[in-house]
Protein backbone atom coordinates (compact mmCIF):
# COMPACT_ATOMS: atom_id res chain seq x y z
CA UNK A 1 0.00 0.00 0.00
CA UNK A 2 1.75 3.68 -1.17
CA UNK A 3 1.58 5.98 2.18
CA UNK A 4 1.47 8.64 -0.94
CA UNK A 5 -1.45 8.13 -2.20
CA UNK A 6 -4.95 10.24 -1.53
CA UNK A 7 -5.67 8.45 1.53
CA UNK A 8 -4.04 5.89 3.96
CA UNK A 9 -5.59 4.38 6.36
CA UNK A 10 -3.69 1.46 8.52
CA UNK A 11 -4.76 -1.00 11.54
CA UNK A 12 -7.47 1.48 12.63
CA UNK A 13 -9.92 0.89 14.95
CA UNK A 14 -12.77 3.15 17.20
CA UNK A 15 -15.35 1.85 19.44
CA UNK A 16 -18.21 3.45 20.54
CA UNK A 17 -18.77 2.56 24.46
CA UNK A 18 -19.51 -1.25 23.83
CA UNK A 19 -20.10 -1.23 20.28
CA UNK A 20 -16.88 -2.02 17.57
CA UNK A 21 -17.86 0.59 14.85
CA UNK A 22 -13.83 -0.07 12.81
CA UNK A 23 -11.51 -3.16 13.18
CA UNK A 24 -7.86 -2.73 12.64
CA UNK A 25 -9.00 -1.85 9.19
CA UNK A 26 -6.71 -1.22 6.70
CA UNK A 27 -7.12 0.55 2.86
CA UNK A 28 -5.54 2.96 0.69
CA UNK A 29 -7.28 4.81 -1.65
CA UNK A 30 -5.37 6.00 -5.29
CA UNK A 31 -5.54 9.62 -6.69
CA UNK A 32 -8.07 9.93 -9.18
CA UNK A 33 -10.18 7.49 -8.48
CA UNK A 34 -13.35 6.53 -7.96
CA UNK A 35 -13.50 4.85 -4.67
CA UNK A 36 -16.67 3.35 -3.10
CA UNK A 37 -17.52 2.22 0.64
CA UNK A 38 -19.74 -0.51 0.14
CA UNK A 39 -21.50 -2.33 3.52
CA UNK A 40 -24.51 -2.51 5.24
CA UNK A 41 -25.93 -0.21 7.87
CA UNK A 42 -24.15 0.45 10.76
CA UNK A 43 -20.67 -1.44 9.19
CA UNK A 44 -18.32 1.56 9.90
CA UNK A 45 -18.64 3.58 6.32
CA UNK A 46 -19.54 7.02 7.78
CA UNK A 47 -17.44 6.35 10.80
CA UNK A 48 -14.24 5.92 8.61
CA UNK A 49 -15.67 8.48 6.59
CA UNK A 50 -15.28 10.75 9.45
CA UNK A 51 -12.33 9.39 10.92
CA UNK A 52 -10.79 10.47 7.40
CA UNK A 53 -11.82 14.34 7.84
CA UNK A 54 -10.74 14.04 11.77
CA UNK A 55 -14.19 14.80 12.71
CA UNK A 56 -14.07 11.78 14.86
CA UNK A 57 -10.96 10.16 16.39
CA UNK A 58 -9.63 6.73 15.66
CA UNK A 59 -8.80 4.73 19.04
CA UNK A 60 -5.91 3.37 17.43
CA UNK A 61 -4.28 2.98 13.93
CA UNK A 62 -2.87 5.89 11.39
CA UNK A 63 -4.31 7.95 8.97
CA UNK A 64 -3.23 10.21 6.44
CA UNK A 65 -4.83 12.20 3.78
CA UNK A 66 -2.82 13.48 0.92
CA UNK A 67 0.14 11.98 2.83
CA UNK A 68 -0.73 14.12 5.70
CA UNK A 69 -1.78 12.81 9.22
CA UNK A 70 -5.49 13.75 9.51
CA UNK A 71 -4.97 15.42 12.79
CA UNK A 72 -3.29 18.08 10.82
CA UNK A 73 -6.07 20.42 9.19
CA UNK A 74 -3.58 21.14 6.12
CA UNK A 75 -4.84 17.32 5.34
CA UNK A 76 -7.81 18.74 4.06
CA UNK A 77 -6.97 21.55 2.09
CA UNK A 78 -8.95 21.02 -1.50
CA UNK A 79 -11.02 18.32 0.27
CA UNK A 80 -14.64 18.78 0.45
CA UNK A 81 -17.41 16.96 2.30
CA UNK A 82 -21.23 16.22 2.17
CA UNK A 83 -22.22 14.84 5.43
CA UNK A 84 -25.46 12.34 4.90
CA UNK A 85 -27.69 15.02 7.06
CA UNK A 86 -26.69 18.56 6.97
CA UNK A 87 -29.46 21.36 7.01
CA UNK A 88 -28.64 24.78 6.04
CA UNK A 89 -30.53 27.89 7.22
CA UNK A 90 -33.09 27.86 6.13
CA UNK A 91 -33.60 31.83 5.58
CA UNK A 92 -30.26 31.57 3.21
CA UNK A 93 -30.07 31.19 -0.39
CA UNK A 94 -27.34 29.12 -2.35
CA UNK A 95 -25.45 31.99 -2.76
CA UNK A 96 -25.48 33.48 0.70
CA UNK A 97 -24.02 29.84 1.48
CA UNK A 98 -21.54 30.36 -1.32
CA UNK A 99 -20.54 33.47 0.55
CA UNK A 100 -19.97 31.89 4.06
CA UNK A 101 -18.63 29.36 2.78
CA UNK A 102 -15.52 30.75 0.83
CA UNK A 103 -15.27 33.21 3.78
CA UNK A 104 -13.84 30.13 5.13
CA UNK A 105 -12.04 27.91 2.29
CA UNK A 106 -11.07 30.60 -0.26
CA UNK A 107 -10.75 28.15 -2.99
CA UNK A 108 -13.61 28.67 -5.53
CA UNK A 109 -14.40 31.38 -7.75
CA UNK A 110 -18.31 32.54 -7.86
CA UNK A 111 -18.04 31.56 -11.95
CA UNK A 112 -17.14 27.87 -11.18
CA UNK A 113 -19.77 27.51 -8.21
CA UNK A 114 -22.07 28.62 -11.46
CA UNK A 115 -21.38 26.45 -13.50
CA UNK A 116 -21.38 23.95 -11.00
CA UNK A 117 -24.53 24.71 -10.10
CA UNK A 118 -25.74 24.89 -14.30
CA UNK A 119 -24.53 21.35 -14.25
CA UNK A 120 -26.86 20.31 -11.17
CA UNK A 121 -29.54 22.32 -12.86
CA UNK A 122 -30.28 24.46 -10.06
CA UNK A 123 -28.81 27.54 -11.32
CA UNK A 124 -32.63 28.47 -11.14
CA UNK A 125 -32.63 28.28 -7.45
CA UNK A 126 -29.16 30.81 -6.32
CA UNK A 127 -31.44 33.40 -4.84
CA UNK A 128 -34.11 31.43 -3.31
CA UNK A 129 -34.11 30.53 0.32
CA UNK A 130 -33.03 27.37 1.17
CA UNK A 131 -36.93 26.84 3.60
CA UNK A 132 -38.58 27.16 0.20
CA UNK A 133 -36.86 24.48 -1.45
CA UNK A 134 -37.98 20.53 -1.70
CA UNK A 135 -35.81 17.78 -0.43
CA UNK A 136 -33.89 17.11 -3.60
CA UNK A 137 -33.80 20.62 -4.47
CA UNK A 138 -31.49 21.44 -1.56
CA UNK A 139 -29.56 18.11 -2.16
CA UNK A 140 -28.64 19.65 -5.50
CA UNK A 141 -27.55 22.58 -3.91
CA UNK A 142 -25.46 21.03 -1.37
CA UNK A 143 -23.42 19.24 -3.92
CA UNK A 144 -23.19 22.13 -6.03
CA UNK A 145 -21.60 23.88 -3.01
CA UNK A 146 -19.21 21.06 -1.58
CA UNK A 147 -17.90 20.08 -5.14
CA UNK A 148 -17.61 23.58 -6.87
CA UNK A 149 -14.22 24.15 -8.17
CA UNK A 150 -11.63 21.97 -8.73
CA UNK A 151 -11.21 19.45 -5.63
CA UNK A 152 -8.51 17.38 -5.11
CA UNK A 153 -10.90 14.64 -2.90
CA UNK A 154 -14.43 14.57 -2.41
CA UNK A 155 -16.48 12.96 0.04
CA UNK A 156 -19.65 11.80 -0.47
CA UNK A 157 -22.23 10.41 2.19
CA UNK A 158 -25.22 8.95 0.71
CA UNK A 159 -25.40 12.27 -1.89
CA UNK A 160 -28.43 11.03 -3.96
CA UNK A 161 -30.38 10.77 -1.07
CA UNK A 162 -33.75 12.41 -1.84
CA UNK A 163 -32.89 12.91 -5.39
CA UNK A 164 -35.30 11.45 -7.95
CA UNK A 165 -34.25 9.62 -11.13
CA UNK A 166 -33.37 12.82 -12.90
CA UNK A 167 -31.12 13.79 -10.05
CA UNK A 168 -29.72 10.58 -9.53
CA UNK A 169 -28.59 10.64 -13.53
CA UNK A 170 -27.40 14.29 -12.47
CA UNK A 171 -25.13 12.68 -9.44
CA UNK A 172 -23.31 10.32 -11.23
CA UNK A 173 -22.59 12.50 -14.54
CA UNK A 174 -20.65 14.60 -11.54
CA UNK A 175 -19.00 11.78 -10.07
CA UNK A 176 -17.77 10.72 -13.81
CA UNK A 177 -16.99 14.65 -14.30
CA UNK A 178 -15.08 14.85 -10.96
CA UNK A 179 -13.54 11.50 -11.53
CA UNK A 180 -11.57 12.64 -15.45
CA UNK A 181 -11.26 16.05 -14.62
CA UNK A 182 -8.22 14.37 -11.50
CA UNK A 183 -10.71 14.53 -8.16
CA UNK A 184 -10.98 11.78 -6.42
CA UNK A 185 -14.23 10.80 -5.12
CA UNK A 186 -14.90 8.19 -1.84
CA UNK A 187 -18.30 7.38 -2.11
CA UNK A 188 -20.81 6.29 0.55
CA UNK A 189 -23.74 4.83 -1.12
CA UNK A 190 -26.54 2.05 -0.82
CA UNK A 191 -27.68 2.50 -4.10
CA UNK A 192 -25.26 -0.31 -6.41
CA UNK A 193 -26.38 0.54 -9.73
CA UNK A 194 -25.25 4.08 -9.24
CA UNK A 195 -22.00 2.38 -7.20
CA UNK A 196 -21.71 0.12 -10.37
CA UNK A 197 -21.83 2.84 -13.20
CA UNK A 198 -19.29 5.75 -11.63
CA UNK A 199 -16.52 3.82 -9.47
CA UNK A 200 -14.06 2.09 -10.51
CA UNK A 201 -12.73 0.49 -6.93
CA UNK A 202 -14.67 -0.29 -3.86
CA UNK A 203 -14.06 -1.79 -0.25
CA UNK A 204 -16.23 -4.08 1.17
CA UNK A 205 -16.83 -3.54 5.23
CA UNK A 206 -18.71 -5.87 7.34
CA UNK A 207 -18.36 -5.31 11.63
CA UNK A 208 -16.15 -2.46 11.02
CA UNK A 209 -13.26 -4.77 9.03
CA UNK A 210 -12.54 -4.79 5.84
CA UNK A 211 -13.92 -7.17 3.71
CA UNK A 212 -12.97 -7.19 0.68
CA UNK A 213 -11.45 -4.81 -1.40
CA UNK A 214 -10.45 -4.03 -5.41
CA UNK A 215 -11.50 -2.74 -8.92
CA UNK A 216 -15.25 -3.88 -9.73
CA UNK A 217 -14.21 -5.60 -12.62
CA UNK A 218 -11.58 -7.62 -10.98
CA UNK A 219 -14.37 -8.76 -8.22
CA UNK A 220 -16.87 -9.76 -10.40
CA UNK A 221 -17.04 -13.14 -11.49
CA UNK A 222 -18.50 -14.82 -14.39
CA UNK A 223 -21.79 -16.37 -13.38
CA UNK A 224 -21.83 -19.49 -15.82
CA UNK A 225 -24.49 -18.29 -18.11
CA UNK A 226 -24.44 -16.53 -21.58
CA UNK A 227 -26.78 -14.23 -22.43
CA UNK A 228 -28.17 -14.55 -26.07
CA UNK A 229 -30.01 -11.75 -27.19
CA UNK A 230 -32.89 -12.75 -29.77
CA UNK A 231 -36.12 -12.77 -31.38
CA UNK A 232 -37.01 -16.15 -31.14
CA UNK A 233 -35.73 -17.94 -27.69
CA UNK A 234 -38.25 -20.69 -27.95
CA UNK A 235 -36.36 -21.46 -31.47
CA UNK A 236 -32.84 -20.71 -30.42
CA UNK A 237 -33.42 -22.56 -27.05
CA UNK A 238 -34.61 -25.70 -28.82
CA UNK A 239 -31.97 -25.43 -31.21
CA UNK A 240 -28.88 -25.42 -28.67
CA UNK A 241 -30.42 -27.93 -26.69
CA UNK A 242 -29.54 -30.27 -29.52
CA UNK A 243 -26.31 -29.03 -29.46
CA UNK A 244 -26.06 -30.09 -26.11
CA UNK A 245 -26.96 -26.73 -24.11
CA UNK A 246 -28.86 -26.59 -21.27
CA UNK A 247 -30.95 -22.76 -21.72
CA UNK A 248 -33.08 -21.00 -20.17
CA UNK A 249 -35.39 -17.80 -20.53
CA UNK A 250 -35.56 -14.98 -18.22
CA UNK A 251 -36.49 -11.50 -18.65
CA UNK A 252 -33.15 -10.48 -20.35
CA UNK A 253 -33.61 -13.14 -22.99
CA UNK A 254 -31.88 -16.52 -23.16
CA UNK A 255 -29.45 -17.80 -20.53
CA UNK A 256 -27.29 -20.87 -22.07
CA UNK A 257 -25.27 -22.42 -19.25
CA UNK A 258 -21.65 -22.58 -19.69
CA UNK A 259 -18.73 -23.18 -17.36
CA UNK A 260 -15.71 -20.98 -17.46
CA UNK A 261 -13.79 -23.87 -18.40
CA UNK A 262 -16.16 -24.48 -21.67
CA UNK A 263 -15.07 -22.79 -24.65
CA UNK A 264 -17.17 -19.76 -25.25
CA UNK A 265 -15.73 -19.08 -29.38
CA UNK A 266 -17.89 -22.98 -29.50
CA UNK A 267 -20.76 -21.90 -27.97
CA UNK A 268 -20.81 -18.91 -30.44
CA UNK A 269 -20.23 -21.41 -33.62
CA UNK A 270 -22.96 -23.29 -31.96
CA UNK A 271 -25.46 -20.34 -32.29
CA UNK A 272 -24.33 -19.18 -35.88
CA UNK A 273 -25.11 -23.00 -36.75
CA UNK A 274 -29.03 -22.69 -35.68
CA UNK A 275 -29.48 -19.87 -38.28
CA UNK A 276 -31.91 -17.97 -36.26
CA UNK A 277 -31.17 -14.49 -36.31
CA UNK A 278 -29.46 -13.03 -33.16
CA UNK A 279 -28.20 -9.26 -31.68
CA UNK A 280 -25.74 -10.30 -29.09
CA UNK A 281 -24.11 -13.26 -27.48
CA UNK A 282 -22.29 -11.75 -23.95
CA UNK A 283 -21.08 -14.22 -21.30
CA UNK A 284 -22.75 -12.62 -18.15
CA UNK A 285 -21.33 -11.44 -15.24
CA UNK A 286 -22.11 -10.84 -12.04
CA UNK A 287 -23.64 -7.46 -11.24
CA UNK A 288 -22.36 -5.14 -8.35
CA UNK A 289 -25.40 -6.77 -5.94
CA UNK A 290 -24.53 -10.21 -6.99
CA UNK A 291 -21.26 -9.01 -5.83
CA UNK A 292 -22.56 -7.76 -2.61
CA UNK A 293 -24.68 -10.46 -1.57
CA UNK A 294 -21.58 -13.03 -2.41
CA UNK A 295 -18.85 -11.10 -0.37
CA UNK A 296 -21.61 -10.18 2.68
CA UNK A 297 -23.05 -13.15 2.77
CA UNK A 298 -26.14 -13.47 4.97
CA UNK A 299 -24.52 -10.89 7.39
CA UNK A 300 -25.32 -7.77 5.12
CA UNK A 301 -29.12 -9.55 5.24
CA UNK A 302 -29.18 -10.43 9.15
CA UNK A 303 -28.02 -6.56 10.09
CA UNK A 304 -31.17 -4.86 8.44
CA UNK A 305 -33.44 -7.82 8.86
CA UNK A 306 -33.77 -7.79 5.17
CA UNK A 307 -33.48 -4.34 4.83
CA UNK A 308 -30.16 -4.89 2.88
CA UNK A 309 -31.81 -6.24 -0.03
CA UNK A 310 -34.22 -3.75 -0.66
CA UNK A 311 -31.94 -0.95 -0.86
CA UNK A 312 -29.41 -2.60 -2.23
CA UNK A 313 -31.32 -3.12 -5.53
CA UNK B 1 -16.38 31.45 10.34
CA UNK B 2 -16.84 34.74 12.91
CA UNK B 3 -19.14 36.86 10.31
CA UNK B 4 -20.62 33.46 9.15
CA UNK B 5 -21.54 33.28 13.14
CA UNK B 6 -22.78 36.85 13.48
CA UNK B 7 -25.11 36.55 10.41
CA UNK B 8 -26.60 33.88 11.41
CA UNK B 9 -27.49 35.31 14.66
CA UNK B 10 -28.93 38.34 13.01
CA UNK B 11 -31.24 36.41 11.41
CA UNK B 12 -32.77 34.87 14.68
CA UNK B 13 -35.77 36.31 16.25
CA UNK B 14 -34.94 36.16 19.51
CA UNK B 15 -32.10 38.72 18.59
CA UNK B 16 -34.04 41.23 16.61
CA UNK B 17 -36.65 40.64 19.25
CA UNK B 18 -33.52 42.07 21.88
CA UNK B 19 -33.02 44.60 19.68
CA UNK B 20 -36.46 45.71 19.54
CA UNK B 21 -37.11 45.32 23.07
CA UNK B 22 -34.13 47.65 23.78
CA UNK B 23 -35.03 50.29 21.37
CA UNK B 24 -38.42 50.02 23.55
CA UNK B 25 -36.32 50.10 27.13
CA UNK B 26 -34.50 53.29 25.70
CA UNK B 27 -37.69 55.35 24.12
CA UNK B 28 -39.45 54.76 27.48
CA UNK B 29 -36.53 56.07 29.23
CA UNK B 30 -36.21 58.86 26.98
CA UNK B 31 -40.16 59.39 27.85
CA UNK B 32 -39.69 59.13 32.31
CA UNK B 33 -36.50 61.02 32.05
CA UNK B 34 -38.16 64.08 30.05
CA UNK B 35 -41.27 63.67 32.47
CA UNK B 36 -39.01 63.29 35.40
CA UNK B 37 -37.09 66.77 34.20
CA UNK B 38 -40.22 68.94 33.60
CA UNK B 39 -41.75 67.84 36.62
CA UNK B 40 -42.47 69.82 40.21
CA UNK B 41 -41.40 68.87 43.67
CA UNK B 42 -44.55 67.43 45.04
CA UNK B 43 -45.31 68.71 48.44
CA UNK B 44 -47.17 70.44 50.99
CA UNK B 45 -45.19 74.13 50.03
CA UNK B 46 -43.12 74.28 53.12
CA UNK B 47 -40.24 76.19 53.50
CA UNK B 48 -38.03 73.32 54.23
CA UNK B 49 -38.96 71.49 51.44
CA UNK B 50 -38.65 74.07 49.61
CA UNK B 51 -34.76 74.29 50.66
CA UNK B 52 -34.65 70.68 50.47
CA UNK B 53 -35.42 71.11 46.42
CA UNK B 54 -33.01 73.58 46.07
CA UNK B 55 -30.35 71.85 47.46
CA UNK B 56 -30.92 68.74 45.05
CA UNK B 57 -28.50 68.99 41.95
CA UNK B 58 -28.91 67.84 38.32
CA UNK B 59 -26.70 65.06 38.93
CA UNK B 60 -28.76 63.65 41.97
CA UNK B 61 -31.52 63.22 39.49
CA UNK B 62 -29.00 61.62 36.80
CA UNK B 63 -28.35 59.21 39.65
CA UNK B 64 -31.85 58.18 39.97
CA UNK B 65 -32.17 57.80 36.53
CA UNK B 66 -28.69 55.80 36.04
CA UNK B 67 -29.22 53.27 38.92
CA UNK B 68 -32.84 52.99 38.00
CA UNK B 69 -32.42 51.60 34.83
CA UNK B 70 -29.19 50.12 34.67
CA UNK B 71 -30.50 46.86 36.08
CA UNK B 72 -32.85 46.27 33.69
CA UNK B 73 -30.70 46.79 31.13
CA UNK B 74 -28.31 44.29 32.51
CA UNK B 75 -30.75 41.66 32.85
CA UNK B 76 -32.15 42.18 29.24
CA UNK B 77 -28.10 41.70 27.74
CA UNK B 78 -28.00 38.99 30.18
CA UNK B 79 -31.14 37.23 29.05
CA UNK B 80 -29.74 37.37 25.44
CA UNK B 81 -26.27 36.35 26.00
CA UNK B 82 -27.43 33.45 27.84
CA UNK B 83 -30.29 32.79 24.84
CA UNK B 84 -27.71 33.13 22.21
CA UNK B 85 -24.79 31.76 23.91
CA UNK B 86 -26.32 28.65 25.00
CA UNK B 87 -27.61 27.62 21.65
CA UNK B 88 -24.94 28.90 19.09
CA UNK B 89 -22.89 25.40 19.07
CA UNK B 90 -25.44 23.24 19.64
CA UNK B 91 -27.38 24.13 16.85
CA UNK B 92 -24.77 24.10 14.75
CA UNK B 93 -23.58 20.62 15.78
CA UNK B 94 -27.61 19.30 16.09
CA UNK B 95 -28.06 20.48 12.61
CA UNK B 96 -25.01 18.76 10.80
CA UNK B 97 -23.35 22.02 10.14
CA UNK B 98 -20.85 21.28 12.78
CA UNK B 99 -19.14 18.30 10.48
CA UNK B 100 -19.13 20.31 7.52
CA UNK B 101 -16.90 23.53 8.99
CA UNK B 102 -14.41 21.12 10.59
CA UNK B 103 -14.05 19.54 7.57
CA UNK B 104 -12.56 22.57 5.54
CA UNK B 105 -8.93 22.90 6.50
CA UNK B 106 -9.47 24.68 9.58
CA UNK B 107 -8.39 23.73 13.20
CA UNK B 108 -10.85 23.03 16.04
CA UNK B 109 -9.42 26.04 17.76
CA UNK B 110 -10.59 28.18 15.26
CA UNK B 111 -13.94 27.02 14.77
CA UNK B 112 -14.81 26.88 18.29
CA UNK B 113 -13.30 30.38 19.15
CA UNK B 114 -14.30 31.92 16.18
CA UNK B 115 -18.19 30.49 16.10
CA UNK B 116 -18.57 31.33 19.73
CA UNK B 117 -17.32 34.61 19.60
CA UNK B 118 -20.24 36.30 17.80
CA UNK B 119 -22.54 35.91 20.71
CA UNK B 120 -19.97 38.14 22.66
CA UNK B 121 -19.59 40.74 20.08
CA UNK B 122 -23.39 40.92 19.58
CA UNK B 123 -24.25 41.57 23.12
CA UNK B 124 -21.00 43.79 23.58
CA UNK B 125 -22.63 45.89 20.93
CA UNK B 126 -26.21 45.92 22.01
CA UNK B 127 -25.14 46.56 25.88
CA UNK B 128 -22.65 49.47 24.66
CA UNK B 129 -26.13 50.57 22.84
CA UNK B 130 -28.01 50.47 25.90
CA UNK B 131 -25.42 51.75 28.23
CA UNK B 132 -24.44 54.56 25.67
CA UNK B 133 -28.36 55.03 25.62
CA UNK B 134 -29.28 55.76 28.85
CA UNK B 135 -25.84 57.81 29.51
CA UNK B 136 -26.86 59.88 26.53
CA UNK B 137 -30.60 60.46 27.50
CA UNK B 138 -30.04 60.96 31.17
CA UNK B 139 -27.26 63.91 30.27
CA UNK B 140 -29.38 65.25 27.71
CA UNK B 141 -32.06 66.10 30.40
CA UNK B 142 -29.59 66.56 33.67
CA UNK B 143 -26.32 67.32 32.50
CA UNK B 144 -23.36 65.23 34.32
CA UNK B 145 -20.10 64.00 33.93
CA UNK B 146 -19.57 60.19 34.44
CA UNK B 147 -17.57 59.19 37.34
CA UNK B 148 -15.51 56.93 34.30
CA UNK B 149 -16.16 56.07 31.45
CA UNK B 150 -12.80 54.43 30.19
CA UNK B 151 -14.10 51.97 32.86
CA UNK B 152 -17.04 50.92 31.03
CA UNK B 153 -15.91 49.27 28.12
CA UNK B 154 -13.11 46.88 30.15
CA UNK B 155 -15.97 46.17 32.52
CA UNK B 156 -18.38 45.54 30.33
CA UNK B 157 -16.14 42.97 28.07
CA UNK B 158 -15.30 41.45 32.14
CA UNK B 159 -18.92 40.98 32.67
CA UNK B 160 -20.13 39.83 29.54
CA UNK B 161 -17.21 37.31 28.82
CA UNK B 162 -17.58 35.65 32.23
CA UNK B 163 -21.39 34.69 31.31
CA UNK B 164 -20.64 34.30 28.15
CA UNK B 165 -17.70 31.84 28.83
CA UNK B 166 -20.14 29.97 30.99
CA UNK B 167 -22.78 29.47 28.92
CA UNK B 168 -20.95 28.36 26.11
CA UNK B 169 -19.03 25.58 28.20
CA UNK B 170 -22.25 24.83 30.05
CA UNK B 171 -23.88 24.23 26.28
CA UNK B 172 -21.43 21.38 25.76
CA UNK B 173 -21.42 19.74 28.34
CA UNK B 174 -25.51 19.90 29.08
CA UNK B 175 -28.72 20.40 27.12
CA UNK B 176 -29.75 23.85 25.73
CA UNK B 177 -32.26 24.39 27.99
CA UNK B 178 -30.47 23.08 31.14
CA UNK B 179 -27.50 25.44 30.47
CA UNK B 180 -29.62 28.54 30.04
CA UNK B 181 -31.17 27.34 33.63
CA UNK B 182 -27.92 27.16 35.13
CA UNK B 183 -26.29 29.82 33.46
CA UNK B 184 -29.60 32.34 35.01
CA UNK B 185 -29.02 30.40 38.44
CA UNK B 186 -25.03 31.34 38.22
CA UNK B 187 -25.75 35.57 37.17
CA UNK B 188 -28.75 35.82 39.30
CA UNK B 189 -26.57 34.30 42.42
CA UNK B 190 -24.05 36.45 41.45
CA UNK B 191 -25.94 39.51 41.25
CA UNK B 192 -27.19 39.02 44.81
CA UNK B 193 -24.16 38.15 46.75
CA UNK B 194 -22.11 41.19 44.24
CA UNK B 195 -25.26 43.43 46.00
CA UNK B 196 -24.10 41.74 49.45
CA UNK B 197 -20.78 42.46 48.71
CA UNK B 198 -21.34 46.24 48.27
CA UNK B 199 -23.97 46.59 51.62
CA UNK B 200 -21.23 44.61 53.26
CA UNK B 201 -18.44 47.23 52.50
CA UNK B 202 -20.76 50.05 53.86
CA UNK B 203 -20.71 48.41 57.25
CA UNK B 204 -17.42 46.63 57.56
CA UNK B 205 -17.35 43.68 60.67
CA UNK B 206 -21.25 43.46 60.98
CA UNK B 207 -21.88 40.84 58.70
CA UNK B 208 -21.86 37.45 60.18
CA UNK B 209 -18.50 35.48 58.87
CA UNK B 210 -20.38 33.00 57.14
CA UNK B 211 -21.80 35.66 55.17
CA UNK B 212 -18.97 37.42 54.28
CA UNK B 213 -17.07 34.00 52.92
CA UNK B 214 -19.94 32.78 50.85
CA UNK B 215 -19.98 36.42 49.18
CA UNK B 216 -16.26 36.26 48.94
CA UNK B 217 -16.50 32.70 47.16
CA UNK B 218 -19.18 33.62 44.87
CA UNK B 219 -17.35 36.28 43.55
CA UNK B 220 -14.33 34.01 43.14
CA UNK B 221 -16.34 31.31 41.73
CA UNK B 222 -18.63 33.59 39.34
CA UNK B 223 -17.30 36.88 38.77
CA UNK B 224 -19.80 38.28 36.49
CA UNK B 225 -21.13 40.98 39.03
CA UNK B 226 -17.55 42.27 39.04
CA UNK B 227 -18.04 43.71 35.79
CA UNK B 228 -21.63 45.43 36.00
CA UNK B 229 -21.02 47.03 38.80
CA UNK B 230 -17.94 48.33 36.59
CA UNK B 231 -20.05 49.94 34.26
CA UNK B 232 -22.57 50.82 36.82
CA UNK B 233 -20.19 52.86 38.58
CA UNK B 234 -18.38 54.04 35.28
CA UNK B 235 -21.84 55.91 34.19
CA UNK B 236 -23.17 57.40 37.47
CA UNK B 237 -22.12 61.14 37.93
CA UNK B 238 -19.18 62.20 39.35
CA UNK B 239 -20.42 64.59 41.49
CA UNK B 240 -18.49 65.80 44.40
CA UNK B 241 -21.63 65.13 46.81
CA UNK B 242 -22.50 62.34 45.47
CA UNK B 243 -18.84 61.09 46.23
CA UNK B 244 -18.37 62.42 49.32
CA UNK B 245 -21.88 60.65 50.91
CA UNK B 246 -20.51 57.37 49.23
CA UNK B 247 -17.32 57.66 50.67
CA UNK B 248 -18.82 58.45 53.92
CA UNK B 249 -20.53 54.95 53.77
CA UNK B 250 -17.16 53.40 52.95
CA UNK B 251 -18.07 52.78 49.29
CA UNK B 252 -15.66 53.87 46.74
CA UNK B 253 -17.91 53.34 43.80
CA UNK B 254 -15.42 51.68 41.74
CA UNK B 255 -14.48 48.04 41.37
CA UNK B 256 -10.30 47.51 41.66
CA UNK B 257 -9.05 46.99 38.13
CA UNK B 258 -7.37 43.39 39.22
CA UNK B 259 -10.66 42.34 39.97
CA UNK B 260 -11.98 43.26 36.21
CA UNK B 261 -8.52 41.43 35.39
CA UNK B 262 -9.28 38.58 36.82
CA UNK B 263 -12.82 38.20 35.71
CA UNK B 264 -11.42 38.19 32.28
CA UNK B 265 -8.88 35.43 33.42
CA UNK B 266 -11.82 33.80 34.56
CA UNK B 267 -13.68 33.92 31.26
CA UNK B 268 -10.47 32.48 29.67
CA UNK B 269 -10.27 29.58 31.91
CA UNK B 270 -14.07 28.49 31.07
CA UNK B 271 -13.45 28.92 27.56
CA UNK B 272 -10.49 27.14 27.92
CA UNK B 273 -12.57 24.00 29.35
CA UNK B 274 -15.34 24.47 27.36
CA UNK B 275 -12.48 23.99 24.11
CA UNK B 276 -10.77 21.46 25.62
CA UNK B 277 -14.35 19.55 25.76
CA UNK B 278 -15.19 21.07 21.80
CA UNK B 279 -11.91 19.32 21.02
CA UNK B 280 -12.69 15.73 22.73
CA UNK B 281 -16.30 15.56 20.79
CA UNK B 282 -16.92 13.42 17.91
CA UNK B 283 -18.98 14.15 14.94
Amino acid sequence: MEKNGILWVREVSKSYRRVRALDSLTLSVERGSAFSLLGPNGAGKTTLMKILLGLVSSDSGEVLMQGIPVSSPASRTGVRYLPENITFPQWASPLVLFRQMERVRREVSMDQFLVRCAELECSELLRRPVGRMSRGQRQRVALSLVTCGDPVLVLLDEPSSGLDPGGRILVRNLIGNLSRMGSTVLLNSHLLGDVERVCHTAAFISRGRLVAMGDLDSLSRHTGLVMVETGEPERMSAALFESGYSCRQDQRGLAVELDESADFGTMVRAVLDTGIGFTGVNRKRESLEDVFLRIMGDEAMEKDGGKGKRECS
Amino acid sequence: MFLNGLEQLLRRKIVLTAVAATLVFLGLFWWGVSAAAGAEIPGNGGEEEFQAAKMLKPADAALAAVITSAPLAATLITALMIVIGSTMLPEEIDEGRMPFWLSLPQSRLKVYSLTSLAPLALSFVLALLIFGGILAITRSYFMFTPRNLLLVPVSMLSWLAVVWSAVILLSLLVRKVAAMLIAFFLTAVSSLFGGLHEIMRMFPGEAPPLLESITRAVILLFPADRGYRGVLYGIIPSDAAITENLAFFGVTAGVPALQLAYALFWSLVLLALGYWRFRRMDF
